[in-house]
């Protein structure tokens, strides 16, 4: 990073005083922005440890007067996260073997092989990405009912191999793979099946990461359309808090506080440890919102 | 045939051949892609066809379903709350535009500059990413209640209590202020890889030939990233156009369903009322705007990539 010495600014312009205001009025920004950042998921944990009177008091107050960790005892009896943090690994697990199997063979055929009519099965694919899929997604429902798929993770897992973006990513990481690698395996007479397998798959690992972490955060976060095609025994971790939790009528403030805490710091970590690499994943991937 | 030739090009000879071989050849190129062939019309391409063949039927799970040819059309075009709706989520659109769009080009621009934490900047901004959307929406109703933290300060600020989740002015507002706290994070991350990847001799350049602050940014720094602006402006537009989870979550459509989108009537026309044929034909007429304007977007990228 030492080319980064400079950047919009030089040492020299922070030598003026206009701009050496503008660089302090800057720093204040960007340290209200991560106060901002910090303070509702601080007032998340805070508030799960008060009493529930405390809680409900105004103006309210930030810190704790006094701490009731057994908050966290009577949410955790309230609602059966473990259950529901399964379901939504299943949910992961399974979407992102139909990732690695329906849609990397697929865009392995599109970028590797060689066969009649294949340019006319990729525009098959990728027209999809045009259609927006808020605008089927009540046939969507209905379709799934015939199939009936209905309250099964099956609900879930196949559709998952039919994703377009996806599936444009995996083409454009083959493409990009050295040919004369597969060239020279299928001389010494390997199948394509083992091509795949042995050769594509384990050379595509960054792009799969890339891709679980996209699936996954699809997994964790998607509440609304897990509701409507699950029923309560299957629902993910994202439904289940907001089925119980969020829209519970009788729940005291403070212990709903805490299992939001439950629910949101164990992530946290996780992304703070592994954030070097997300980010890098992130930007591999190329954007998605 | 001799020798020289096969030894010149045997995978060829060996493969060319008549039509079973021909199968042959590309038989795992069709293998690999069949599965996703498969998938895709029955997830993708079967709901979309159903979803037209629907707008045309009254939907009955139990009876079965009967032909009412152009009546659920004709429901849609009668019913005031659809142009309401359809106002709703312009209103959404825009709102996103003014007060989110800007938010993650400029802190980019300025976490780029900072000398230190720039780490910690990123990651803070980040953070609410990684929390389930749920429990921010939790989280949100409290910050945003009658009594909670936002209307403390104003209290002590003297001016009073403003009803962000119930006042029909305000509702829309706080749903979009509260997403774009919690999306622009992804947005800055990208925009950030873009301005600290512009060469830094472009603006020793700039500044010896006497260019200030001002005039690097607006003359460097924005061009050199208009094309991750651009395009998430229309991932933006696209996703925005379509929003309905957060309306849906935080007030259900209200307050007087002033954060009613068309989205969300769709899923309300059919998870409140169960008429499966009018939420069809609301995605239908949905899905011919929004096309249009693809179609739009795409010729206008295809020309600008001619020009550049």
């Amino acid at each position: 990073m030492k080319q980064a010495e400079r950047g919009i600014l030089s040492a020299y312009d922070l030598k003026k005083p206009a701009n050496k205001i503008a660089y302090a009025a800057m720093s204040l920004v960007i340290a209200a922005m991560v106060v901002s950042m910090l303070y509702p998921i601080a007032v998340a944990f805070f508030n799960g440890v008060k009493a529930n009177v405390e809680v409900n008091t105004f103006p309210p107050r930030f810190l704790p007067k006094e701490w009731h960790w057994d908050n966290y005892v009577t949410g955790w009896k309230y609602i059966d996260l473990t259950l529901y943090l399964r379901n939504t690994i299943y949910i992961f697990l399974g979407n992102m073997v139909a990732t690695v199997l329906v849609l990397g063979l697929a865009s392995f055929s599109l970028s590797r092989l060689n066969w009649p009519y294949r340019k006319a099965a990729y525009y098959f694919f990728l027209v999809t990405l045009f259609i927006p899929p808020t605008t089927y997604i009540i046939p969507n429902f209905i379709n799934l009912k015939d199939l009936g798929l209905m309250n099964t993770f099956w609900a879930f897992w196949l559709p998952a191999g039919a994703n377009a973006f996806f599936l444009l990513l995996l083409k454009s990481f083959f493409d990009g793979l050295n040919q004369e690698l597969f060239e020279s395996a299928r001389i010494d007479g390997a199948s394509e099946l083992r091509c795949f397998f042995q050769l594509a798959f384990p050379l595509s690992v960054p792009i799969f990461a890339t891709l679980a972490i996209f699936v996954f955060s699809n997994a964790w976060n998607e509440w609304f359309w897990p509701s409507m095609v699950l029923g309560g025994e299957h629902y993910p971790l994202s439904t289940a808090i907001k089925r119980f939790v969020i829209d519970a009528r009788r729940l005291d403030t403070n212990i709903r506080f805490a299992i939001l805490t439950m629910v949101m710091i164990p992530p946290i970590f996780v992304f703070l440890i592994f954030q070097r690499y997300i980010v890098r994943g992130l930007h591999l991937g190329g954007v998605k919102g | 045939m001799n020798e020289t030739a096969v030894s010149v090009s045997p995978p060829k000879s060996a493969v060319k051949g008549p039509k079973r071989g021909r199968w042959r050849k590309h038989f795992w190129g069709y293998a690999f892609v069949l599965p996703a062939v498969i998938i895709f019309l029955l997830f993708l391409w079967l709901p979309i066809l159903k979803g037209i063949v629907y707008s045309f039927y009254h939907v009955d799970f139990v009876k079965g379903n009967t032909f009412v040819g152009m009546d659920n059309y004709e429901t849609v075009f009668r019913d005031p709350v659809v142009w309401k709706a359809v106002k709703n989520t312009l209103y959404y659109v825009l709102l996103c535009l003014v007060i989110g769009f800007w938010v993650p080009i400029l802190f980019a621009i300025a976490i780029s500059e900072l000398k230190k934490f720039q780490g910690f900047a990123r990651i803070a901004a980040y953070l609410p990413y990684v929390v389930p959307v749920v429990v921010l929406y939790g989280l949100w109703r409290w910050l945003y209640d009658p009594v909670g933290p936002f209307n403390a300060v104003l209290m002590k600020l003297g001016i009073g209590q403003i009803n962000f989740m119930t006042d029909t002015k305000w509702s829309m507002i706080s749903l979009v202020v509260m997403e774009t706290w919690q999306q622009f994070g992804s947005a800055m991350l990208i925009y950030l890889a873009a301005v600290l990847s512009i060469p830094k001799d472009w603006y020793e350049a700039a500044e010896i030939d006497g260019a200030g602050v001002w005039k690097r940014i607006r003359h460097i720094t924005l061009p050199s990233i208009r094309h991750q602006i651009a395009l998430l402006l229309v991932l933006q537009l696209i996703a925005t156009s379509q929003g309905y989870q957060s309306q849906l979550a935080m007030l259900d459509g209200g307050p007087n369903n002033a954060t009613l989108t068309y989205a969300l009537y769709i899923v309300k026309y059919a998870f409140n009322n169960l008429n499966y044929g009018v939420a069809s034909a609301l995605g239908v007429l949905m899905f011919l705007v929004l096309g249009v304007l693809a179609v739009v977007q795409h010729r206008l990228s295809n020309r600008g990539g001619d020009a550049s």
